[in-house]
């Protein structure tokens, strides 16, 4: 069973006085709380990279539920890989703590940390890390090899993550026969074989040609439906967050600036920072009938034997149903009860990024947009 | 600017690191050279071209058929040049070196690739190691670690270090930073992240050091050679000093097929013993298809397989030819053919010491030795009886008074051997009150009222007990306590390990004054009266039944130092162990038998002293090269045995002082080599001219015809382009000729004097000759070159030149004494003109490499020479 993880209050300096440092940072985040706006978040960390001291991650904190794919989002620099590296100790936290089944891992000795590494966490590098000495079997066992299991189990419990990841039969090739997504494959079985709860994935994909980023994305959500492992997975494409997330953080600059779901980040942006990430992002994919429809109901939209949609009914699937009803589609959940509504305009306008209602026209010459109207 | 003395104190501290760490540096040694000898016996004891076959069969391993085949040939070839002996040398060598540096290097490269600081502070050392000029360390190294391997291997050692360091370094920084965060990721212990992720990976690159390493030392065991480390070192060095281009070839050729060897093979090696290397070499297998010639062994059968032949090759070798050089020296004197001698002794340290000196040396000379142990008086009875010969311990005028007045008639002085002796109480050091006799008045209490005496019958006790104490008032205050000598020492060092007051008889010479800090209390009264000496008694009618050993004994005498150290020495072996250990002490004291008991010496006899090999330094000169092969051959005639060690001067001159070489026959004096002569005199013997004259000068070709003189020179700067080609900046003979010569006779306006080297010069004089182009160089005679050029030596008028030098043998300061006998005919030895110059001649047309055939030749020419040289 998987376990929660928690990081409370994490913080990275890098350089002299790193722990100076964090209390600059603190006390910077109290004046802007009381309001004293002279010296905002930047400036403090501007003024310590203007001194030499780099502050990576700054007072990051989140949960992670078990089972849960949890992606952190943010630019090359933005802290991201420094902060999944405190979560399982390669980098030592400046302050705060990172807890995991109940153990802090902080407080923890190298030993200890060591242990917790071989057992419960695993993690994917972006460029893959395999060892190119040992074959892609001895690869996928390396963990297992570090846990001192014995030759034959850890040989059998490769093997078994292999065929997982769909790389039965090239137990004894070596890594540079692969091509790049079955050396992540590999990558991703290592990490498998050892059957940590935790799964750290660093840009794991971002490496990868686009169809064969998407095929290893399907194969992650795939694979997650049955392992249900808790993953914490970093990328700098908000399309793949927003695919994977079932929460996505969004870093700037060393803080997160937003935790959210998917559709909360693209209908809700925090800020303009994070609104014009959401710019590029095809709507269509992310967004789902029960991001876009109307609750506002009188109760017998429904009641008609047109199609109706589920508040999980992607967007696109959305649109080809309002294309073939003659009304706004009604959305109904398990028990068939109505929760919404979504008139076609609607769908049209959150394509389009607005969310407002339509202006009304001097001289309508489409009586069907009148109707349309008077529906909504 | 002021001065910085910085020579100074390099000086100063390389005194006291010789004076205070001398032990590091023979541990340092011991373990250079023994790895040194095991290696080269190994390679050195096969058949050349079997041993050629196992570097085929590596070769063949490593890289394949072809490579087997030319690494053979390679071999062979070099086996052809006769220069098998010196390549294995030289290869023994340089795998100790690189060894010693791997096992050096990788730790501090694996450390400084960890560690930034280890890194910044490695990198100026290897720096510095790498650039220093050889010539700086190498003399050093002679009066750190002697002549032989271990200065040429420390030297190549510092050399070759620094690729081996750097490129480990380099190696485990290279590996991607990725990899080494994904083993940790998964837990990896840091010492396990170096073992299976850092150097695996890193392994081609450290390879790629280790050959560094080795091509590197090869470079420098070539340059070792100028310190007596010999190889193809030694050939180069001995084909520069005689010009001869021709063996320079030849041993520059064989090093250059022993770099190819042994870079290919180590290149060869990376890349099977990287795991990467080994895939990629199974892959390019795989793809050409199995073939038997293809087979090769994974590394742990390959090494068990070389490590197999190896040994096989070396027994073989080994149980073949193998002569004990040692077992020759056996074969002294054994004047006393049986003849028994008793000696009777008092268990007192020096008796026991000089007793069992004399058992052996007598036992050495063919003697049969008996020694029996008495009391005092028991001995002088027995003495006086005729049951033992003689004795070596009796305190005569005072100690023994009343024994030599009731036997005295009855026994034979043979005089005194030791009489720097004294009888004292003594306390220890840290009693600091307690200075002289007069001081133990009233300190009774301290010492618990007693003195801690030996055996009662001795006349010390005696002494102390009637006259001492009542001199000094002491009667009443202290017992004087009877016990033995042993049972006083065991007291005193009980009492001396906790620091209680103790005041107990003793007498000098002691051993326990060297183990222990102790005081001899002053007798201002002159109360224990004069020393004694230690005089050797035998029984009457010994030295008419004995004269020989009646003679020796007569003339033994022993210095202080050398009667406590026997004493330590036996004391430390322990009862039972007395012989052994002054076995063990005439080992460490060479040529005391001789010395103590000398034998004339029959024509063909073996001088004890011919035991110990003579180490014995020359320059590649033709004199050197003539006289040095004489006195090999004629040496061993006599038993001795000789190491050769070609050197350069300085580095001869610093070996001769430091004691790690014993001989050299050739040095100019008093002028030429008088620089280094004047700076190392103190610790060297002059043991005597054996040629003259020989002179200083400058030659011009004889085709200059209008210049015969010194004097012709003036004017004539431009037939000689303004130059007169010189030798080695810093010898005695340059500094005469820009100091002297040049103003005496007005040319330091016109000419310019040319630093080089000796090599050079000829090398100048030769290029000269074949275009008839006019030069003047700086020479000297005998030279070889008079007699393979037409030269005119340019008559010197004015003579500022000085008078000649004349050729002579120095010696290391302890030579005379470790050989007297060779001392004394190496004095007496001369040579004349023409017999240097037929063995030259005659060497000379033998060749190099025969000079031993051509010495025995030459005398049979001259059948008096071996008589006249040991007579």
């Amino acid at each position: 069973m998987s376990a929660r993880l928690e990081a409370e209050n994490l913080y990275k300096v890098f350089g002299r006085k790193p722990d100076q440092a964090v209390e600059r940072l603190r006390q910077g985040d109290v004046r802007k709380d009381q309001g004293d706006a002279r010296k905002d978040q930047g400036d403090v960390r501007e003024e310590l990279r203007a001194d030499g001291t780099t502050a990576a991650v700054i007072d990051a904190s989140f949960t992670v539920e078990p089972g849960e794919i949890f992606v952190v989002m943010g630019l090359s620099g933005s802290g991201k890989s420094t902060l999944l590296r405190m979560l399982n100790g390669l980098s030592e936290p400046t302050a705060g703590h990172v807890r995991f089944g109940g153990q802090d891992l902080t407080e923890l000795s190298d030993r200890e940390l060591r242990e917790v590494r071989s057992k419960k966490i695993s993690m994917v590098f972006q460029h893959f890390a395999l060892f190119p000495h040992r074959s892609v079997r001895d690869n996928a066992a390396y963990g297992l090899e570090v846990q001192g299991v014995p030759r034959a189990e850890r040989e059998r419990r490769a093997d078994e993550a292999l065929a997982l990841c769909g790389l039965a039969g090239w137990e004894k090739s070596w890594p540079d026969e692969l091509s790049g997504g079955m050396q992540q494959r590999v990558g991703l079985a290592r990490a498998l074989a050892t059957d940590a709860d935790l799964l750290l994935m660093d840009e794991s994909f971002s490496a990868l040609d686009p169809l064969i980023r998407r095929d290893m994305q399907d194969q992650l959500l795939d694979l997650q439906k049955t392992l249900k492992k808790t993953i914490v997975f970093i990328t700098h494409d908000l399309n793949e967050a927003m695919r994977l997330g079932d929460r996505i953080a969004v870093m700037r600059d060393g803080r997160i600036v937003q935790i959210g779901s998917a559709q909360d980040i693209l209908i809700r942006p925090a800020n303009d920072y994070v609104a014009s990430f959401t710019k590029d992002v095809d709507r269509s994919r992310v967004l789902t009938a029960a991001a876009v429809m109307e609750t506002d109901v009188r109760g017998d939209e429904a009641d008609c034997d047109c199609e109706t949609a589920t508040p999980d009914t992607p967007f696109s699937e959305l649109c080809a149903i309002s294309a073939r009803v003659p009304h706004s589609v009604a959305v109904v959940d398990g028990d068939r009860r109505l929760v919404g509504v979504v008139p076609a305009q609607r769908l049209i306008g959150f394509l389009g990024d607005e969310d407002v209602e339509p202006g009304v026209c001097q001289s309508p010459r489409d009586k069907g947009g009148k109707k349309v109207i008077s529906r909504a | 600017m002021p001065r910085i003395p910085l020579g100074d104190w390099v000086n100063s501290s390389v005194d006291w690191l010789l004076d205070n760490v001398s032990w590091l540096f023979t541990f340092l040694k011991d373990i250079f050279t023994g790895a040194y000898d095991g290696i080269n016996a190994v390679l050195q004891a096969p058949e050349p071209l079997l041993l050629a076959g196992i570097f085929a069969v590596i070769a063949f391993w490593l890289r394949g058929t072809f490579a087997g085949i030319l690494s053979f040939a390679g071999f062979a070839f070099i086996d052809s040049l006769e220069l098998w002996e010196n390549a294995m040398v030289t290869l023994a060598l340089l795998l100790v070196a690189t060894i010693i540096a791997l096992v050096v290097a990788v730790p501090v490269g694996i450390w400084a690739a960890r560690s930034d600081r280890v890194s910044a502070f490695v990198r100026p050392i290897l720096d510095f190691m790498q650039t220093l000029p050889a010539m700086i360390y190498l003399i050093p190294a002679i009066l750190f670690f002697g002549t032989g391997s271990a200065p040429g291997i420390v030297a190549t050692l510092i050399f070759a270090l620094a690729p081996g360091v750097r490129m480990t370094e380099l190696g485990i920084r290279q590996v991607d930073k990725e990899l080494v965060e994904a083993a940790e990721a998964f837990g990896t212990t840091p010492r396990n992240t170096l073992l299976r992720v850092q150097l695996p990976l890193a392994l081609p690159t450290v390879m790629a050091g280790v050959n560094q390493v080795i091509m590197l030392g090869l470079s420098m065991a070539a340059i070792a050679g100028m310190v007596g480390t010999g190889g193809l070192g030694g050939d180069v060095m001995e084909s520069i000093g005689q010009l001869n281009v021709g063996l320079g070839a030849e041993a520059g050729l064989a090093i250059v097929i022993l770099a190819i060897y042994l870079d290919r093979m180590t290149s060869a090696l990376g890349t099977h013993v990287s795991p990467l290397g080994r895939r990629a070499a199974a892959k390019a297998r795989a793809a050409k298809g199995l073939k038997i010639w293809s087979y090769r062994p994974q590394p742990q059968v390959a090494v068990i397989g070389i490590v197999v032949l190896g040994l096989v090759a070396g027994g073989m070798g080994l149980f073949g030819g193998t002569t004990d050089d040692t077992a020759t020296a056996a074969g002294g004197k054994k004047v006393g053919e049986g003849k028994k001698v008793s000696i009777g002794y008092i268990p007192w340290d020096e008796g026991v010491a000089s007793t069992y000196l004399w058992k052996e040396i007598l036992e050495q000379r063919g003697f049969e030795v008996e020694a029996k142990q008495f009391e005092a008086g028991p001995l002088y009875t027995a003495l006086a009886q005729g049951n033992i010969d003689f004795q070596t311990d009796s305190w005569l005028p005072t100690t023994h008074e009343q024994y030599w007045k009731k036997y005295g008639k009855q026994l034979e002085d043979l005089g005194s051997w030791y009489d720097q002796t004294s009888l004292e109480l003594t306390v220890p050091s840290y009693m600091k009150d307690i200075n002289s006799l007069e001081d133990l008045k009233g300190k009774a209490d301290l010492f618990g009222g007693k003195i801690t005496g030996i055996e009662p019958s001795a006349g010390e006790m005696n002494l102390l007990k009637s006259k001492i104490l009542k001199e000094y008032g002491l009667d009443g205050q202290y017992k004087v306590v009877d016990s033995s000598t042993p049972a006083m020492l065991a007291e005193l060092k009980r009492a001396y390990s906790k620091k209680e007051p103790i005041v107990v008889t003793l007498w000098s010479p002691h051993w326990a004054y060297n183990d222990y800090d102790l005081k001899k209390l002053k007798d201002p009264k002159g109360a224990w009266g004069k020393g004694d000496g230690v005089h050797s008694l035998s029984r009457k009618g010994f030295s008419d039944d004995n004269p020989v050993v009646a003679k020796w004994l007569k003339d033994f005498s022993m210095t202080e130092k050398q009667l406590t150290s026997l004493e330590a020495e036996i004391n430390k072996a322990g009862k039972g162990q007395q012989q052994e250990a002054v076995r063990t002490w005439l080992k460490a004291n060479p040529g005391i038998v001789d010395k103590l008991a000398p034998v004339e010496n029959g024509s063909g006899g073996t001088p004890a002293e011919a035991k110990q090999p003579l180490d014995v330094a020359w320059f590649p000169w033709e004199e050197d090269v003539a006289v040095t092969y004489l006195w090999k051959n004629v040496l061993e005639r006599r038993g001795y045995k000789m190491n050769l060690k070609q050197m350069d001067v300085g580095p001869v001159y610093t070996g001769l002082a430091s004691g790690g070489i014993d001989l050299n026959f050739d040095a100019w004096l008093p002028h030429a080599q008088s620089n280094y002569w004047n700076k190392h005199k103190d610790n060297l013997v002059d043991l005597g001219t054996w040629y003259e004259p020989t002179s200083l000068e400058i030659a011009v070709p004889s085709y200059v015809k209008d210049v015969k003189s010194l004097a012709d020179l003036k004017g004539k700067a431009d037939l000689f382009d303004g130059k007169i080609i010189g030798i080695e900046p810093g010898t005695g003979q340059m500094q005469l000729v820009k100091n002297d010569v040049m103003p005496a006779y007005g040319l330091e306006d016109e000419y310019k004097v040319v630093d080089g080297s000796t090599p050079a010069m000829l090398a100048e004089l030769k290029r000269a000759l074949a275009k008839k182009e006019p030069v003047a160089v700086t020479l000297w005679s005998p030279h070889w070159a008079y007699s393979d050029y037409d030269l005119t030596k340019l008559k010197d008028p004015k003579k500022a030149f000085g008078e000649g030098n004349t050729i002579r043998t120095i010696s290391s300061k302890k030579f005379p004494e470790q050989y007297p006998q060779l001392t004394k005919w190496i004095k007496n030895f001369k040579m004349s003109e023409d017999e240097l110059g037929s063995l030259e001649a005659e060497i000379k047309d033998r060749g190099q490499g025969h000079e031993e055939e051509a010495v025995a030749a030459w005398l049979k020419e001259h059948p008096d020479m071996v008589g006249r040289m040991t007579p």
